[in-house]
């Protein structure tokens, strides 16, 4: 099968001419369409730094990253942009919406980047926040909505643009007991049903607990990458 | 939904915005008046200027002005008036003798201009018997060598009603002659300098001292509208080309300036007050820029071009801009509105003012032209002044702008 995500010998070398920061020391990964991964590691470890690279926002001293047969260090930093709106989902731990809009308008907003028609935008949409659980809070501000609310918004939001995979980094460090349970029942049935790859970090045992893979990083290298049997 | 997001972020910080509008509003209601003030000062005193004293256009001898000789006179007087008369653009005219002499009194004396005037001619040219605070005018009273003081000249001199001052004066033939004189009223013009050294006498009593045939050397023209001052004066210049056609700017250099410096100087406030509110805007939008530069990067990193955020920064300045400056151009309009009838009060620095022909009451005046050059030049502003904080908006990496607190 295709691989979605290809990782070869990357490296990060923060400060390199000063005092260096070794973030990441040659990581190679591959990721398969349908996959629902996690990365977990101690702090520091580079999980942040590999979902960075992986999503083109930062840029790895070494090594390549290949997404969808493209290597992504050719592409140009509008032409990044333009790659990350077509074929990657960001959700942030700490949600980031766009405060001013709405959740439907966040949703839409991606969307809306891409040039997609009113009508699409409308159905998607609906069809996304009906999917995470909010259908009848579309008109809400991220304030007016509470922690696990603005996370699934972003989920919807991540997924709005028909990604080729979908980043999460520590989705569930701001989430209850109940928000965490009810966002991974979310991802997991999107990644169940519709096929779609995910690929998070985090530290959550009840996150990895629900991975079907589980790659672990430590001081910039993976030290185990474990499939769990379904 | 760049234009949705903008304006909403407008309105996150409130007092930001409204501090940033207040200071747009200021601004623009500040420029209009400061404008406007400039513009109803200079043409109140180019106005002064023409009703009292050089009117639109002046008829002399051509060594008249240079050397104000007496013998300077214009040798067509008659033909020169029964043109001007039979001239629809002509609204008044007044044929002067001009005689440069001396008026003493028992105090001493002093050097000055005796302006020796057909009463109704001059009445109907400058109004002159409408300014008289004491006495009669000229064509009122049968004294022979009638006079009119300013009541400057009279105060210095120690002159009043009746008092009969000798003005020392030259005969057309160059020599010179002294005559008692009779101070019949009392004027006020307004200008200091004219009124300390011009006193007004009847033509016939002057002509008759000066013993001259021709002696009439200035003939002065007011006219109905402005825009004929050309067509008057070339169509005089050529019919009398052994004379001096003068319009007024080139009588008086000081209105010419005056009316020259207007369109420049308007130019050099609107730019003093934009640079001042260049700096103020840009401060609040690198605020809000800084403010939002997590925000920022997550936007850059979920799709959004770097000139789209670009184009974001600029649409809000410019939406704080669009709300503010309408209300400050109102407010400038109704301050123009009530000081161009009303007139603003500079009474307590009158006497200085008056000293250099200007008045004490400016009416506030500006033209529609003004207020559009002020709108543009406030929309210049606000897009000149979101260019730095726009282009800083786009110099962050999302990666490190995500990771800021």
């Amino acid at each position: 099968m295709d691989k979605v995500i290809k990782v070869q010998g990357v490296t990060k070398t923060y400060n390199p001419d000063t005092i260096p920061v070794h973030a990441l020391r040659g990581v190679n990964l591959e990721i398969e369409p349908g996959e629902f991964t996690a990365l977990v590691g101690p702090s520091g470890s580079g999980k942040t730094t590999l979902l960075n690279a992986i999503g083109g926002l930062d840029t790895p001293t070494g090594g390549s990253i290949t997404i969808r047969g493209q290597d992504i260090a050719k592409l140009s930093d509008s032409a990044m942009i333009e790659f990350r709106k077509q074929y990657i989902g960001f959700v942030f731990q700490a949600y980031n919406l766009i405060p001013v809009l709405t959740a439907k308008e966040n949703v839409e907003f991606v969307m809306l980047l891409q040039g997609k028609s009113q009508e699409e935008r409308a159905t998607r949409v609906k069809e996304l926040l009906k999917a995470v659980g909010l259908e009848d809070q579309i008109d809400r501000r991220p304030a007016q909505l509470s922690g696990g609310q603005q996370q699934r918004v972003a989920v919807a939001r991540a997924l709005a643009s028909k990604p080729m995979f979908i980043l999460a980094d520590e989705p569930t460090a701001n989430l209850d007991s109940k928000s965490t349970a009810n966002l991974l029942d979310i991802m997991a049935k999107l990644n169940k049903e519709e096929n779609i790859t995910f690929l998070f970090s985090t530290h959550d045992q009840r996150v990895i607990d629900r991975a079907r893979r589980i790659v672990t990083l430590e001081d910039g290298q993976i030290i185990s990458d474990e499939t769990i049997a379904s | 939904m760049i234009f949705k997001i903008a304006w909403r972020n407008i309105w996150r910080s409130k007092i930001r915005s409204f501090t940033v509008m207040a200071s747009v509003l200021v601004g623009v209601w500040a420029l209009i008046f400061v404008l406007s003030f400039t513009a109803g000062f200079i043409n109140s005193y180019i106005s002064s200027a023409i009703e009292n004293e050089i009117s639109h256009i002046q008829v002399h001898h051509p060594k008249f002005m240079d050397e104000k000789e007496v013998q300077y006179t214009l040798k067509n007087t008659t033909s020169i008036v029964d043109n001007i008369s039979k001239n629809a653009m002509v609204k008044a005219f007044s044929t002067r003798i001009i005689n440069s002499g001396m008026l003493a009194t028992a105090r001493g004396s002093r050097g000055i201009q005796i302006r020796g005037i057909n009463p109704q001619e001059e009445a109907n040219l400058t109004r002159l018997n409408e300014k008289l605070t004491e006495g009669v005018y000229l064509d009122a009273t049968k004294s022979r060598n009638a006079l009119l003081v300013s009541r400057r000249l009279a105060d210095k001199m120690k002159l009043k009603l009746k008092s009969k001052p000798v003005l020392s004066l030259q005969k057309e033939d160059g020599t010179s002659i002294s005559a008692a004189f009779k101070v019949v009223g009392i004027y006020e013009l307004g200008n200091a300098l004219f009124e300390e050294t011009n006193v007004f006498v009847r033509q016939s009593d002057l002509s008759r001292l000066m013993e001259g045939e021709h002696n009439t050397h200035e003939v002065a023209l007011l006219l109905n509208n402005m825009e004929d001052l050309d067509t008057v004066k070339n169509g005089l210049a050529a019919t009398f080309p052994e004379t001096l056609v003068q319009n007024y700017k080139e009588i008086s250099p000081n209105v010419n300036l005056y009316e020259s410096q207007m369109g420049g100087s308007t130019y050099v406030i609107i730019f003093i007050v934009m640079l001042a509110l260049i700096f103020g805007i840009i401060n609040t939008m690198l605020m809000a820029v800084l403010e939002r530069t997590k925000e920022l990067g997550m936007l850059m990193a979920i799709g959004m071009k770097r000139g789209q955020v670009f184009s974001m920064i600029v649409v809000e300045t410019v939406f704080l801009a669009m709300i503010s400056a309408p209300i400050g151009l109102l407010l400038g309009f109704l301050t123009v509105s009530y000081y161009s009838s009303n007139g603003f009060d500079l009474s307590a620095y009158g006497k200085g003012m008056e000293k250099f022909g200007f008045s004490d009451q400016v009416y506030l005046s500006l033209d529609v032209s003004s207020f559009i050059t002020v709108t543009v030049a406030v929309a210049i502003t606000a897009v000149l002044a979101s260019l730095y904080p726009a282009f800083k908006a786009t110099r962050l990496k999302p990666v490190d702008a995500m990771s800021t607190v």
